[in-house]
């Protein structure tokens, strides 16, 4: 029985298959709060952006220099930039590193924020002050001034390393939580009876209490791509990491040091990854606001 | 003329499902000096009522018709058309009201005395003296010493002991009507004998009128003069307390007394009442209990049975088949419905 | 002779706090056989609560054992333990809290099922569908697919009494099971927790403060009545109903208002001295019960233990006056 056949009304068992159902239901409870549909719109379209729209737009990668910062028109609606290429194209080969990054790190984080947060809650004793000492000292040192001296370090050269240590820097909130939720659920009824039945602890972390976490952890891993994001745009602006290709925020490293800020109509070439990453991040902070309801069971008919 | 008269009170909950008519066309009179018992199970109603009869209801409940009479000899009024302001003043000096005696009554950070003062101010009581001595008086009216419960925090104080706290507290105004909310649930059997005990002494003693809400039939044994039992909303059956208990006319108010066991005297044969409460959202058509009831007929889907007058007087059951109720039960003696149907 | 199924032997269990030490339970002694049905009654405070987790070995006792058919439940180890937890299932108070509100009713019976029975897909099914039967949830089909938010508090204990049958246990130790369940249907769940003894051998221990429903549910079993951490009275329920032995019981009895405006009207109470319960950082010498006891003799009451002794008619009492007297306490304080 999986968690879609599980979101099935019995009325709807008969006429729609199974997996359907779910989605239907899901986008039922979604469409409850409209400001988690156009996230979930937003999400998904920037998803589409930047791993399908590649194949079907060809890179435009030849330097111009009679084109270079040319005003916004049909061909080129954002203009182009510094060497006379394409913004919009860039935008859509742009997002692709910076997403799978973030959700690596995301992915990360939370696999190790919920291993070591159970385990600091259902074992306890010393591990458990341990985990939380090196919780506190993580969660209290200033991220970015952390994420700057790591890049400078480690100079990543790879977008995996960098998700790597981008994740480093994020389990500790997901850490606490998870430890907090263990330590309740510990003491209910369903998860004594589960003892009792003699169901094992692996059985009784993932099955009993972990689905009573999916809302934190959702929502962290969404919060976490967010962070990961603007972690990304600034060492890359900042000029950090040995990082190449095309993305958003190499875009505004070079549109900022090339000067685009001060002609009028190179304007569009510093504002189009900006405004791609605040619109992405803004879907996915919505989509994050519209999971909150859908994750309570109670709200579902 | 009597104290209280509800006349058809309806009051509905909007639910993201749709609205839930909560109370329905519930009317009954409750004369000076006298105690009545509203007796029910989950999704009875019977807090909706409780709470609406001092327009304590929260926010998505709404009174969609019905009026509250007070009239105590001196004033007159519907208690639904009060502005705040006169609503604050029959709040407490009027009517006033014991919730269950639950750690959630009270403020877990401030004192007892701080409770009783918060309450006088808010009621009009100025004078930080005067509530004090009024405190320290009602406090020996519940047998509590002051001195061991005014400096103490609600944890701090035992279940029974928190009953009396608030048992006091309603008294501070010295309403007319006190309105009690589960008195005894969750309460030890020795110490809800003595908070049942108290109560019938303060009853003597102030000559308030009591209205208790509860689904535990026993206090309506003990306390009440009249009781109503509620199912689905609505009044089924409005009697004398000997006269519901011995002489049912509704069948939901047979079944409750065959489904309870007593420790005195012979079981009988106690059976639950098979099925569970409709969904409020979606009543059927007819009587709300025909889906559990032994006696339903066809004609029972027609329509809701009005409350009907039966064979004993002061006494209505909403259920046109009582007459075959009243043959199945057989004696009209003081002996349970358990025994009879035996 | 076969020993009895599950003991308590010279059970206590204190905690020690900042304030103090409690002794939650002190040395009790209960012996329970197949197929009985028991109540453990008593108001809060008594213990009942701790004996019954201590039972369902849930919680280890400060001193005394825990016998599983003769042998010591402390003592074993590996596979020996993991069969006496499925032997003694615990069915909780709270309907709310007892069943995990993520998972569907089929995922709440499946994990016990694949692990113990080594049932799957169909198997499981068909098991969950007869096990549901059993407990009155019916039709199945329509039960499997809900999230417990969906059922009542009475069809959420039955679900919970599905999953603790699933291990096809032994002994079932219901801790106020019925308490937070709907008044007309406590008799129905009373009843099917009654014929899994009857029918399927099971030891049920009903733990209540609502002596109503000790006595219906004990009708044809044995009810203690514990106070302040120890059994004051062990009988037959009937007599014990009719004829309460210690003074405490006999209050207690007295004192239940009851259902019915006759007899509550004719009750004749007994008057305790003193309404305070003693706390249990500090309990009285002697006899616990001696400072509100109306029987208490000074010099015997105040400074001996009582242990429970037997009367004529197969109960025991731990209380001195009665044990001398050899009478019910009933009878001695005239409520009879």
């Amino acid at each position: 029985m999986t968690a879609a056949t599980g979101l099935i009304d019995r009325r709807d068992v008969s006429r729609i298959p199974a997996r359907l159902a779910g989605i239907v239901e899901f986008l039922r409870m979604m469409s409850r709060k409209p400001v988690g549909l156009i996230g979930l719109i937003g999400v998904l379209f920037f998803l589409f952006l930047a791993y399908v729209a590649p194949f079907f737009v060809p890179l435009q990668d030849t330097v111009d220099v009679t084109a270079i910062y040319a005003k916004p028109s049909f061909a080129h609606p954002l203009g182009t930039d510094f060497q006379g290429r394409d913004v919009v194209n860039q935008i859509v080969y742009g997002g692709g590193d910076i997403i799978t990054t973030a959700i690596l790190a995301a992915l990360f984080s939370t696999v190790i924020a919920i291993t070591f947060g159970s385990i600091a809650a259902t074992v306890g004793g010393r591990i458990d002050a341990l985990i939380l000492a090196i919780t506190d000292v993580a969660l209290t040192i200033p991220q970015l001034i952390l994420l700057i001296v790591i890049a400078a370090i480690f100079r990543p050269s790879s977008f995996f390393a960098l998700a790597v240590i981008l994740a480093l820097l994020q389990w500790p909130a997901l850490l606490r939580q998870i430890r907090a939720q263990v330590l309740s659920l510990k003491e209910r009824d369903f998860v004594e009876a589960a003892r009792s039945l003699d169901l094992g602890l692996m059985h009784i972390i993932f099955r009993e209490m972990l689905p009573n976490m999916r809302s934190y952890i959702v929502i962290h891993f969404i919060i976490a791509m967010t962070l990961a994001i603007y972690a990304q745009a600034a060492i890359m602006f900042l000029g950090l990491v040995p990082l190449s290709g095309k993305n958003w925020a190499i875009m505004l490293y070079f549109a900022y040091n090339q000067g685009a800020l001060f002609f009028k109509d190179s304007f569009l070439y510093l504002m189009g990854p900006i405004m791609a990453i605040a619109l992405f991040q803004l879907s996915l902070v919505w989509l994050a606001s519209g999971l909150e309801d859908v994750f309570n069971p109670r709200l579902r008919n | 003329m009597p104290v209280l008269s509800v006349r058809d009170l309806s009051i509905e909950y909007r639910t993201r499902r749709g609205p839930v008519q909560a109370v329905r066309d519930v009317t009954f009179d409750l004369a000076q000096g006298e105690t009545i018992a509203i007796i029910g199970e989950s999704g009875s109603g019977k807090t909706t009522l409780a709470v609406g009869l001092i327009r304590l209801s929260p926010r998505s409940a709404r009174v969609t018709k019905g009026e509250i009479r007070y009239d105590d000899g001196k004033r007159a009024f519907d208690v639904l058309s009060l502005d705040s302001e006169r609503l604050r003043r029959f709040r407490w000096a009027d009517c006033a009201m014991v919730f269950q005696a639950a750690l959630s009554a009270f403020n877990p950070v401030i004192t007892i005395w701080e409770q009783f003062l918060d309450t006088g101010r808010a009621h009009g009581m100025g004078d930080k003296h005067k509530v004090h001595d009024r405190t320290r008086e009602l406090l020996d009216l519940v047998h509590l010493d002051p001195k061991r419960v005014l400096t103490a925090y609600p944890h701090e104080l035992s279940g029974g002991m928190r009953q009396r706290v608030l048992i006091a507290m309603a008294l501070l105004l010295d309403p007319r009507i006190v309105i009690l909310d589960e008195p005894t649930t969750a309460l030890d059997i020795l110490t809800q004998r003595a908070i049942i005990d108290l109560l019938r002494e303060l009853r003597g003693r102030l000559g308030f009128s009591t209205i208790f809400i509860s689904h535990d039939l026993s206090i309506a044994a003990e306390l009440a003069d009249r009781m109503l039992t509620m199912y689905a909303g609505r009044v089924v059956e409005r009697a004398s307390v000997d006269d519901l208990f011995y002489r049912p006319r509704h069948p939901y108010s047979v079944g409750l007394m065959r489904a309870v066991p007593r420790v005195s005297g012979a079981l009988g044969s106690v059976v639950s009442i098979p099925g569970s409460p409709p969904d409020l959202i979606r009543l059927p058509r007819g009587c709300s209990y025909y889906p559990r009831c032994p006696f339903h007929i066809e004609q029972c889907l027609a329509e809701d049975p009005p409350l009907l007058q039966v064979d004993t007087p002061n006494h209505e059951a909403a259920c046109i088949r009582w007459e075959a109720v009243a043959a199945a039960l057989g004696s009209d003696a003081e002996a349970p419905v358990a025994e009879k149907l035996a | 002779m076969s020993p009895p199924l599950i003991q308590l032997d010279g059970v206590s269990r204190t905690y020690t706090t900042p304030a103090g030490t409690i002794t939650a339970v002190d040395n009790i002694s209960l012996s329970l056989e197949q197929s009985e049905t028991i109540c453990i009654v008593g108001e809060s405070g008594c213990g009942k609560t701790t004996t019954g987790r201590m039972l369902a070995g849930l919680l280890r006792p400060s001193s005394g054992r825990l016998l599983f058919e003769g042998a010591d439940v402390w003592e074993k180890k590996g596979q020996d333990l993991a069969r006496f937890r499925r032997a003694v299932q615990l069915v909780h108070q709270d309907p709310y809290a007892s069943l995990n509100p993520t998972r569907t009713i089929a995922q709440t019976l499946a994990p016990p099922l694949a692990k113990h029975k080594k049932a799957h897909g169909r198997a499981a099914r068909a098991a969950m569908t007869s096990l549901l039967e059993r407990v009155g949830l019916t039709p199945p089909a329509d039960f499997l697919l809900k999230y417990p938010h969906q059922l009542s508090g009475g069809q959420r204990q039955r679900v919970s009494i599905a999953r603790a049958l699933t291990v096809d246990p032994r002994v079932i130790v219901a801790d106020e099971a019925v308490s937070m369940v709907d008044v007309s249907i406590r008799i129905s769940l009373l009843d099917l927790l009654h014929n899994l003894a009857t029918e399927f051998h099971v030891t049920t221990v009903l733990i209540t403060h609502d002596l109503a429903v000790a006595r219906y549910f004990a009708r044809k079993g044995r009810i203690a009545v514990m106070y302040l951490g120890k059994v004051v009275e062990l009988a037959a329920t009937e007599p014990l109903v009719s004829d309460p032995a210690h003074p405490y019981s006999t209050a207690l009895i007295a004192a239940i208002p009851e259902a019915d405006p006759m007899i509550t009207r004719t009750k004749k109470r007994v008057t305790l001295k003193g309404a305070e319960v003693p706390s249990l950082l500090n309990l009285p010498p002697g006899c616990v019960f001696h400072p509100r006891c109306p029987l208490s003799e000074p010099g015997l009451c105040d400074v001996v233990v009582p242990t429970l002794g037997d009367l004529p008619g197969g109960r025991s009492v731990a209380c001195h006056v009665a044990l001398r007297e050899r009478q019910p306490a009933a009878e001695l304080l005239g409520v009879r």
